[in-house]
């Protein structure tokens, strides 16, 4: 006969057993996969405990890729049926991601609660719109923006920044002489590209099947800006650098104008000396074009807990950490009233950070090198080296716009 | 039946399975690591696949864009074939510092540990420190240049079309012509001094002994060097990725940094797996070549 201690002990044994694998399956395990932010490490490992303790058996792994280590992660990850839960990326690489199914349709998430919607700056939250689907939320934005060496502009007699294309090129054949050039941009990731927009130039047509650029007025621009290229008003390096050499160079106080987005500020304020609230002038480039390069975060469609993850999503933008990450790196989230009230404390604190944040949430529906298709970077690779032939002089800029167009309209052609 | 020995007992048998045995590790990590994802890769040449879609069979089309159609790869083609023709120009220049190192010369070794100094060096940090050494604005090049009033306006190196695969062809042949002169001083080294003694006995000048002893002596020595250098051809994506990126254009654009492009900038892992099979075809005749040219039993052991 079982005594009642034994009893007792195989009961507590036997519940024991049972709920032992109850609590490995409420065990939910998520990763983050972010770019390139890992010295945001202390506030990012806040979030997750903070996500952890609001959502008891959640598990969040954080994984940290340098830019260009993240896609081909991400798409190796995606080939072995293991993609990241919750993915951080830049620019228009998610646009190919949503079109082939690897990215979850956030639609319903962001609609169904109407605080999260309401939380985002409507145009950014549209600038990660696919075929009218929301794929990815705002995590932190940028656009492009102009700067200017006032005291080259001055010693050159120029007073205010240009209002228009021609001001650029006069203003920067003005400044240039020696060591200085009068222009510099960015060029990644169609950076550049309000150049062409400010003259009326459109990329493709609007349903994005055709090309629409190769047209005499474009030739005109490449032409004109090929000549400033040669002249030395603008710096060859806008057509051959990426980050760090145009940056760098603005930073060495010898270049008239920067174009470039928000972050640019950071780096060359700490190559450049002269860079100080008086020296640095701070406007929207003519016409108040620019080119977004924002950062989102998104749910891949292979997310064992879609649901988690797109709850770690919300918990990332929401008021608490959007604002710790706004104050930290004095950054836009895209989280209006975060927003607001970082530009608000920076009024007084820092007023250029103020004056260059304040241009990313301005003429907003004045952005553009942000086409919604699928194939950017296709068209990206055929059209950048046929312009930078015209831009440096290695041919004329009908023959490069002809040579672009026909390699454009192939890759749209194969799509 | 005592005569009789079993396929096991024979001597032969046995050694063969012992070479078996010692090879079979390196037989199937060669097997793992290089046969399956070769095998693969060819048929992923003829499929249409991304990891965001299944594969469908395509047959030759990536082979017709690629040859008839895609001009960058045959930009890339022939800029990697001007980098291997460049390899010969390193080989002669080793030649030239390991038979200065190899002479008389006062503080030979010093010079030997100068020029070998840079084949250690990252290829990364050879590759940040000769962008900016070729730089248009503070480069040491454009410096020395104006400095010496050679030139009035700054050269634009790695901006240039003309000169910027040239400009980094030089910065590959400054990094490796170290180790080429390492091997070939190991080669001269070996060569029998009896030999020069004895042609100098009969009277042979010094261009003789150059042409008809040290150079076929040195052909093994030699012949490694054209291998080394025919792969570095091939590999040199880290030197081209960081100081041009291909760029400008498509200028310096090698087939292996397009792989990368095609394969990991524009997903398109197929047409990658197409260029790697025209890489890999192109790398086999040309070692086929080199042998050829070396007498044809490159790398055999003689046995005694």
């Amino acid at each position: 006969m079982l005594g009642r201690r034994s009893a007792l002990k195989a009961s507590v044994a036997l519940a024991a057993s049972l709920a032992t694998p109850a609590i490995a399956q409420t065990r939910r395990r998520i990763s983050f996969l972010t770019w390139n932010i890992i010295d945001q490490e202390p506030l990012i490992r806040g979030w997750i405990e903070s996500f952890q303790r609001a959502n008891p058996g959640a598990e969040v792994e954080w994984l940290d890729k340098k830019g260009p280590e993240l896609p081909p992660f991400y798409q190796t990850q995606l080939a072995a049926g293991t993609p990241p839960d919750v993915i951080n990326t830049q620019g228009a690489l998610w646009l190919e991601y949503a079109a082939n199914g690897a990215l979850m349709d956030l639609t319903e998430a962001i609609a169904g609660d109407p605080a999260v919607k309401s939380r985002f700056n409507a145009e950014y939250l549209a600038n990660w719109t696919y075929q009218g689907r929301n794929f990815m939320v705002p995590f932190y934005i940028t656009k492009t923006l102009l700067f200017y060496n006032k005291p080259l502009f001055q010693q050159a007699g120029l007073s205010g920044p240009p209002g228009s294309f021609d001001d650029i090129l006069g203003f920067a054949d003005r400044i240039k002489g020696g060591d200085r050039t009068g222009f510099l941009t960015l060029n990644f990731d169609w950076l550049y590209w309000p150049l062409f927009a400010m003259n009326g130039i459109e990329l493709l047509t609007p349903d994005l099947k055709k090309t629409a650029f190769n047209t005499p007025k474009a030739a005109e621009v490449v032409e004109k800006l090929a000549r400033a290229s040669d002249s030395g008003a603008i710096n060859k390096i806008s057509w051959t650098g990426r980050w760090v050499e145009p940056n760098g160079a603005f930073g060495a106080g010898n270049v008239g104008m920067l174009h470039a987005h928000s972050p640019a500020y950071y780096f060359f304020r700490g190559q450049g000396t002269w860079v100080t609230p008086e020296s640095l002038g701070v406007a929207h480039a003519p016409g108040g074009y620019s080119t977004p390069n924002s950062h989102g975060l998104g749910v891949s469609k292979g997310s064992r807990h879609p649901d988690l993850a797109v709850a770690f999503v919300k918990h990332v933008t929401a008021d608490a950490q959007a604002g710790q990450l706004a104050n930290q790196r004095r950054i836009l989230t895209g989280n209006t009233a975060v927003d607001t009230a970082l530009l608000a404390k920076l009024e007084k604190e820092d007023p250029t950070v103020h004056a260059i944040l304040r241009t990313q949430i301005e003429h907003t529906d004045k952005m553009v090198g942000n086409w919604r298709t699928p194939l950017d970077s296709r068209i990206k690779e055929a059209f950048w080296p046929e312009l930078q032939n015209a831009l440096l002089g290695r041919k004329p800029a009908a023959r490069a716009l002809a040579d672009a167009e026909r390699r454009v309209q192939r890759e749209l052609d194969r799509a | 039946m005592a005569g009789k020995v079993g396929w096991y007992g024979r001597k032969r048998t046995r050694e063969l399975a012992l070479i078996v045995c010692f090879l079979l590790p390196s037989l199937a990590i060669f097997l793992l690591y290089r046969m399956i994802p070769l095998g693969w890769n060819v048929v992923l040449s003829f499929q249409s696949w991304s990891p965001m879609r299944p594969a469908r069979w395509v047959g030759f089309e990536h082979y017709e864009e690629m040859f008839l159609w895609d001009d960058v790869f045959w930009q890339a083609f022939w800029n990697t074939l001007i980098w291997i023709g460049a390899a010969p120009v390193a080989i002669v220049l080793a030649l030239g510092i390991a038979l200065l190192v190899n002479s008389d010369l006062k503080g030979a070794s010093v010079y030997r540990t100068i020029v070998f100094l840079s084949y250690p060096l990252m290829t990364v940090a050879v590759g940040i420190i000769w962008r900016w050494m070729y730089d248009e604005r503070g480069g040491f090049f454009n410096w020395v240049l104006r400095s010496t009033g050679v030139i009035e306006q700054p050269l634009g190196f790695l901006a240039s079309f003309d000169m910027a695969l040239p400009a980094v062809i030089v910065t590959d042949i400054w990094q490796v012509i170290g180790f080429y002169m390492i091997v070939l001083l190991t080669g001269l080294q070996s060569i029998p001094q009896h030999l020069y003694e004895a042609a100098r006995i009969d009277g042979a000048p010094a261009r003789a002994r150059f042409f008809r002893i040290t150079l076929p002596m040195l052909r093994p020595s030699l012949f490694l060097c054209a291998v080394i250098g025919l792969l570095n051809s091939f590999t040199s994506f880290d030197l081209v990725y960081i100081m041009t990126n291909g760029g400008p254009g498509h200028a310096t654009e090698l087939l292996i940094t397009y792989i990368y492009k095609a394969g990991f900038g524009q997903t398109k892992f197929d047409y990658a797996a197409a260029i790697t099979v025209v890489q890999f075809s192109l790398l086999l005749v040309l070692t086929v070549l080199a042998n050829w040219a070396a007498g044809g039993n490159a790398g055999a052991v003689e046995r005694d």
